[in-house]
């Protein structure tokens, strides 16, 4: 049964690579895309659905790392390549210095700092016109090539889907873990929550920063309302939560599934798909809030890493 | 900044920081109803003052009866639309873990908003009912933001008396401070539930209706007013009532005063910043709240 | 301060707004001995444990373990010095199985805790249920998974929060005939307890708390004939 599921991984993987050479720009962009959601939830599903913290502003991250990068490539005129490898760690600095002291708060408080995170991000790079172009925006020189961002990208979301498997089949994931399910008994129990926490906070805002910096090199043109929009955040976590959040492949699955509904069923209709999304959200969060493979999980007792 | 700032200058920012503090307060009083009773954090707040708002445009567009008036419509029918929403799916994420309540209540949101784009197109909206100000000394006091601000407070006390003096509020208040011992006490707390929300939604109906004739109206106008309500409840303490009332008035001034100091783009981010500042160094609130 | 005391406990006050839990309360442990802490309903007994596991923060006083002062530690850092305890309302992770359960604990090679985990299934005789949720597990089997989980990280002192409650007798004989054992091995046993059989039994001093005082100190014997005891359990 495993060997099956790993030659079929294989095969997936080679096909992803080899993708490149028959496809259109729209298909090219359209993979690329998809990476990047699975990327995104992979990420959010790090920290919470992991440790039960639920980072309800990671598009921070994301749009930290996109703004890292873009005045690295289009102000220093470096390649967007190490260019988004620091707009990771800008990223997970964003994490650090805002981790430490907000990890230290309870539930709804930690969400609802994580929001004011995001904004205060948002409303930052529009006040620093000139490193960011403001509200103005920032444009990058022209690239006439996705197929590398989207090789780059989907490297990303490998990345972190193998990262989201060795930490979950690991003992650091299990702590993780215990922090979700009770954090006073974790603590009794000699783990330090606060250093595993910050640990997988750092984690997962990397890679949204790397993704946001080629996104950003991707697009040519970054602008604050664009990278921080709280709908982005909502995505990634609907999407985790669809496919199963706390799980391996969950995240990936839900983010394949809801954008390529999206993409392909909603962006026809303009309004319509607002509100369908607004429904799929509601019914998510009343009747499936484990996902599908945390009911399968359930339900058939599968093991974890799936 | 090369300005000087004159003793009539301050002035003018304290009274405007008042005028629209007693907004936030009977806004932010409605959030914390919902938070207090039902530990649910209500993204769908603004969007429900939107709606408010919208009411009181149309109301004033086909009728042309003065708009405050209008609150005899907007917030019954938001208090109805509230319990309507409670009752179908906020109460199935009462004690669920804040993601759920977020989500719900930010699905229902996008949902609402997006209905009301569709209907009535993103156009900016405004009313026009009273232009200019009166002027006392040196101070201009914009005439609709002094009656609307007449309203709040208004309001506000009505609600406070309401969950002073009357039975259903007394029951409202001992359910947020403790739900099994009202339920032991025959209290009714699926119903203090519908109230509750029905309550906060006619308070932030009764917010857009007057903030209707003061700002623009479009169908994202919401979200703002739901962020300061957050910001509101933490400075004030969750579950504190009265210190809804305070943080409200406290952002207010906070936010003018700083106007006179930074650009109105940063002075945006007063309330962000203000948020996440008081989250880390005195998260049950300036006032004394409860912890969660 | 008594010589060889493991585990002293000095004049330690708490106050939860205008409710004194813990008041002034003192009481050292000696090594290797089964203690007994009991009172009525709300005499601060578990906040006192939450105090000594740094869980809360006490207000005066101090405590010290081995010596050294353990007050103002994190709880994780209180663990670590060697200090375990359970919970009145069982604490296991629901989500992760009974072998994961243990398996967080410690620190150190897969192997050697995975053999030490599995070791102490057996002793309690989970080893069957290894892989089955926590939460899936009967009542009394969270009980002993809480109690063995304790036993992972091979603390000296062992806290125990109403170990007895709600479990049957047949499960209760052996959780007591273990913390016999645990005591045999060199550990010091406190345990918080509503069963005076199981306390009068197995302890040999029993402390005896009252609206957040010490109020009697000494053998189960002579505690059951205290008057002040007695007053404090049937007098008010």
């Amino acid at each position: 049964m495993k060997r099956a599921f790993i030659a079929a991984l294989g095969v997936l993987l080679v096909a992803l690579a080899l993708y490149p050479i028959t496809a259109t720009g729209y298909g090219i962009r359209f993979m690329l895309q998809l990476f990047m959601w699975v990327a995104l939830a992979q990420s959010w599903n790090l920290i919470s659905g992991l440790t039960g913290y639920v980072s309800f502003g990671h598009v921070a991250f994301f749009g930290t790392g996109a703004y890292a990068t873009g005045i690295l490539v289009a102000t220093h005129g470096w390649h967007w390549m190490p260019a988004s490898l620091m707009g990771g760690v800008a990223g997970a600095i964003l994490a650090l210095i805002i981790g430490y002291p907000c990890l230290r708060l309870k539930g709804p408080y930690f969400a609802i700092s994580m929001l004011g995170l995001n904004e205060v991000m948002r409303v930052l790079v529009s006040y620093f016109e000139g490193l960011t172009g403001g509200g103005s925006g920032l444009s990058l020189p022209a690239l006439h090539a996705s197929v590398p961002i989207y090789y780059a990208t989907g490297l990303a979301a490998v990345a972190v889907t193998a990262t989201a498997f060795l930490i979950i089949t690991s003992r650091f994931g299990l702590r993780l873990m215990t922090i979700r399910e009770d954090e006073v008994a974790a603590e009794a129990m000699g783990i330090d929550t606060a250093r595993y926490k910050l640990y997988a906070f750092l984690l997962s805002a990397f890679v949204p920063g790397v993704v946001g910096g080629l996104q950003a090199r991707d697009q040519g043109y970054i602008e604050p309302m664009a990278v921080f929009p709280l709908l982005t955040t909502i995505t990634m976590i609907v999407m985790a939560l669809f496919g199963g959040k706390g799980t391996v492949w969950g995240p990936a699955l839900g983010a394949v599934t809801l954008f390529v509904f999206q993409e392909l069923v909603w962006a026809r209709f303009l309004y319509l798909h607002q509100v369908l999304f607004g429904a799929i959200i509601i019914v998510v969060v009343l009747l499936m809030p484990r996902g599908i493979l945390g009911i399968l999980q359930q339900r058939y007792q599968l093991p974890r890493t799936i | 900044m090369g300005v000087i700032i004159t003793p009539a200058m301050v002035g003018q920012v304290v009274i405007s920081g008042l005028l629209a503090g007693a907004l936030y307060s009977m806004v932010a009083l409605g959030l914390a109803l919902i938070f207090g009773v039902m530990r649910v954090i209500n993204v769908a707040h603004g969007t429900i003052l939107m709606l408010g708002a919208y009411t009181t445009f149309w109301w004033f567009q086909l009728l042309g009866i003065n708009p405050y008036l209008s609150l005899l419509l907007s917030m019954p029918l938001m208090f109805l639309l509230g319990v309507f929403l409670q009752r179908s799916m906020v109460h199935r994420v009462v004690d669920a873990p804040e993601l759920s309540s977020l989500l719900l209540t930010f699905g229902i949101s996008i949902a609402l908003v997006n209905v009301t784009q569709y209907a009535f197109s993103s156009d900016v909206r405004s009313v026009e009912f009273l232009t200019g100000s009166f002027l006392v000394g040196p101070l201009a006091l914009s005439k609709s933001r002094l009656i609307s601000f007449a309203f709040a407070v208004g309001l506000t006390l009505f609600a406070f008396w309401f969950l002073q003096k009357t039975k259903l509020g007394k029951a409202i208040r001992a359910t947020s401070q403790s739900r099994e011992v009202a339920m032991v006490c025959g209290v009714n707390v699926q119903r203090i539930h519908l109230y509750a929300f029905g309550m906060a939604s006619a308070l932030a109906a009764a917010g857009g209706s007057l903030v209707a004739v003061i700002v623009a109206i479009q169908p994202e106008m919401g979200q703002v007013y739901t962020f300061k309500s957050f910001l509101v409840i933490v400075l004030g303490g969750a579950g504190n009532y009265p210190g809804a009332l305070l943080g409200g008035m406290l952002l207010g001034l906070v936010e003018q005063l700083s106007s006179l100091f930074l650009t109105t783009q940063v002075s945006e981010a007063v309330a962000y910043v203000l948020l996440v500042l008081v989250l880390l160094l005195r998260p049950t609130g300036l006032f004394g709240g409860r912890s969660t | 301060m008594q010589a060889n005391a493991i585990l002293e406990v000095r004049d330690v006050t708490k106050r939860f707004g205008g409710v004194t839990a813990v008041n002034r309360c003192s009481l050292a442990l000696a090594q290797g001995k089964i203690y007994g802490l009991i009172g009525p309903n709300g005499s601060g007994k578990t906040t006192l444990f939450n105090c000594i596991t740094g869980l809360e923060r006490r207000d005066a006083g101090e405590v010290r373990f081995k010596g050294a002062r353990i007050d103002g530690l994190k709880p994780y850092q209180v663990a670590r010095r060697g200090i375990g305890r359970t919970f009145q309302i069982i604490r296991v992770f629901p989500e992760l199985t009974a072998l994961e359960n243990l398996l967080v604990v410690t620190g150190g090679p897969f192997e050697a805790a995975r053999r030490r985990a599995e070791e102490l299934l057996r002793f309690v005789t989970l080893d069957r249920l290894g892989n089955e949720y926590a939460g899936n597990l009967s009542y009394g089997q969270q009980k002993l998974l809480e109690f063995i989980r304790v036993l992972m990280a091979d603390p000296e002192l062992i806290l125990l929060d109403e170990p007895a409650a709600g479990v049957n007798r047949t499960l209760l004989n052996e959780l007591l005939a273990a913390i016999t054992r645990l005591r045999d091995q060199g550990k010091t046993i406190l345990i918080v307890e509503h069963d005076m059989k199981v306390v009068m039994g197995l302890c040999e001093t029993v402390f005896v708390l009252d609206y957040g005082e010490k109020i009697a100190e000494g053998p189960p014997g002579l505690i059951q004939t205290d008057e002040r005891v007695i007053e404090a359990y049937f007098g008010r």
